[in-house]
């Protein structure tokens, strides 16, 4: 997976803040690759940039009679990452794992439906404005 | 900045991500239990949001899509074990066509096709796809990172140094991970209308399939998605298509896209009619290519 590395990394490290999101997205890849052997799938994987106190929301569909599995990592800077999903009336209704800056949602439906996946950088480490976080959502 | 620096970069950073047993680490780098106390109060967590802010603010470009192979699971949890594989017609699909659009669809419908096919193509076949997308990449503008990406790939298939379990990882990845965050010389239309080829594709399989076996029903789940429609159609009916003529595919793309929207938004499940109309109108698109 060399090339892919380079690949990504090339994507990721245009900026200090890029470089950020690339110790995130380093740090989550593994995850899923890993899951690959579990029978999960990958829809998709990003990073993105937040200040603490901050929030990116995902749209995101998922279809019926499949298992979803969101995971992320945060990059050392942030010291408290945060994982929801919400309905499209904005109501909360799941809450990812407390697990410091890695936490993860296991998702499952019964109906096709369309859900937000809202990304909240609650503490940051010390002298920390902003760091990177990366999010993948896995099915199986 | 160039790739190899690039790499070296990415490497320290690797390093600095996944070394646990380093002696004594600095504040927050420890994974998962960073004390909050050293850094920043932790915010109180997040309640009831906003709806309107969020739909505003969401990203759409990384989550929203279903992969085909997805496609192909929700469909076999819907009861209906056909191989979508088996259902990809022979398309003489026009590779010169130099309309970015059509290039972006076109390349969508590729990569469906190659995710769909990848446990089953001959090595012929496979490459005849990773060529096409190759194609579709460069005229893109997709850079120099994917065009060797995908010369890797096509090198270790053709020596067969990489199995299809392998291979089928990677090209997920590929499709969900890395195409969505290329930028194509700054025209954020490609990602959505190559998301829009592969999701038409596979509803005209999926729609095919349910008809087939006799459960139109059983698509239900799959075809009503108005936000994946809506989202498509925003990107087609804005940007630069509003100041130029629209090519032929794009704007069969948008009145597809409008009916699937319309039998998307209905409260009926589908039936054998509203199937052939999810056939024939994307089929219309499907055919310019």
């Amino acid at each position: 997976m060399k090339v892919f590395s380079s690949l990504f990394l090339a994507l990721a490290l245009t900026s200090p803040a890029h470089a950020d999101e690339a110790k995130a997205e380093t740090c989550l890849r593994t995850k899923v690759w890993d899951g690959y052997a579990d029978g999960w799938a990958i829809r998709t994987m990003t990073s993105t940039t937040l200040e603490a106190g901050k929030t990116k929301s995902y749209l995101v569909t998922l279809y019926p009679g499949k298992e979803y599995f969101i995971q992320t990592c945060g990059a050392p800077g942030i010291a408290e990452l945060d994982v929801l999903l919400y309905d499209t009336e904005g109501k909360v209704v799941q809450r990812g794992t407390s697990a410091g800056r890695e936490p993860t949602l296991t998702l499952s439906s019964d109906k096709m439906a369309s859900y937000y996946v809202v990304l909240h950088a609650r503490a940051m480490a010390a002298d920390t404005k902003s760091a990177g976080v990366a999010l993948a959502v896995t099915y199986r | 900045m160039d790739l190899r620096t690039l790499t070296l970069a990415g490497l320290l950073a690797l390093v600095s991500a996944c070394t646990t047993e380093q002696p004594a680490p600095p504040a927050g780098d420890t994974p998962g239990d960073a004390p909050p106390a050293e850094g920043t109060e932790a915010a109180a967590p997040l309640g009831d949001l906003d709806p309107a802010e969020l739909s505003k603010s969401s990203e759409k470009r990384y989550a929203l899509v279903p992969s085909p192979v997805e496609t192909q699971g929700a469909l076999e949890s819907a009861g209906i074990d056909t191989k979508l594989a088996t259902l990809i017609p022979q398309r003489d699909m026009d590779f010169d066509d130099e309309d970015i659009d059509d290039i972006a669809v076109r390349t969508g419908v590729v990569i469906a096709d190659m995710l769909l096919t990848v446990k089953t193509s001959s090595n012929e076949q496979l490459l005849t796809h990773l060529d096409h997308i190759k194609v579709g990449m460069k005229g893109l503008d997709g850079g120099s990172d994917i065009d060797r990406t995908l010369d890797d790939i096509i090198e270790r298939v053709k020596g067969e140094a990489v199995s299809r379990a392998e291979l089928l990882k990677e090209l997920d990845e590929i499709s969900g991970a890395i195409i969505p965050e290329l930028e194509f010389n700054g025209n954020e239309r490609v990602v959505p209308l190559i998301q829009a080829g592969s999701w038409l594709q596979g509803s005209n399989l999926v729609a095919r399939a349910t008809k087939a076996a006799g459960k139109p029903s059983a698509a239900d789940g799959i075809l009503k998605q108005p936000k994946v429609v809506d989202y498509f159609i925003e990107y087609v009916t804005k940007g630069e298509g509003k100041d130029k003529a629209p090519a032929a595919v794009t704007e069969k793309l948008e009145s597809s896209l409008r009916t699937l929207k319309e039998l998307a938004e209905s409260p009926d499940s589908l039936d054998d009619g509203k199937l052939d109309t999810v056939i024939q109108v994307t089929e219309d698109v499907l055919a310019l290519l």
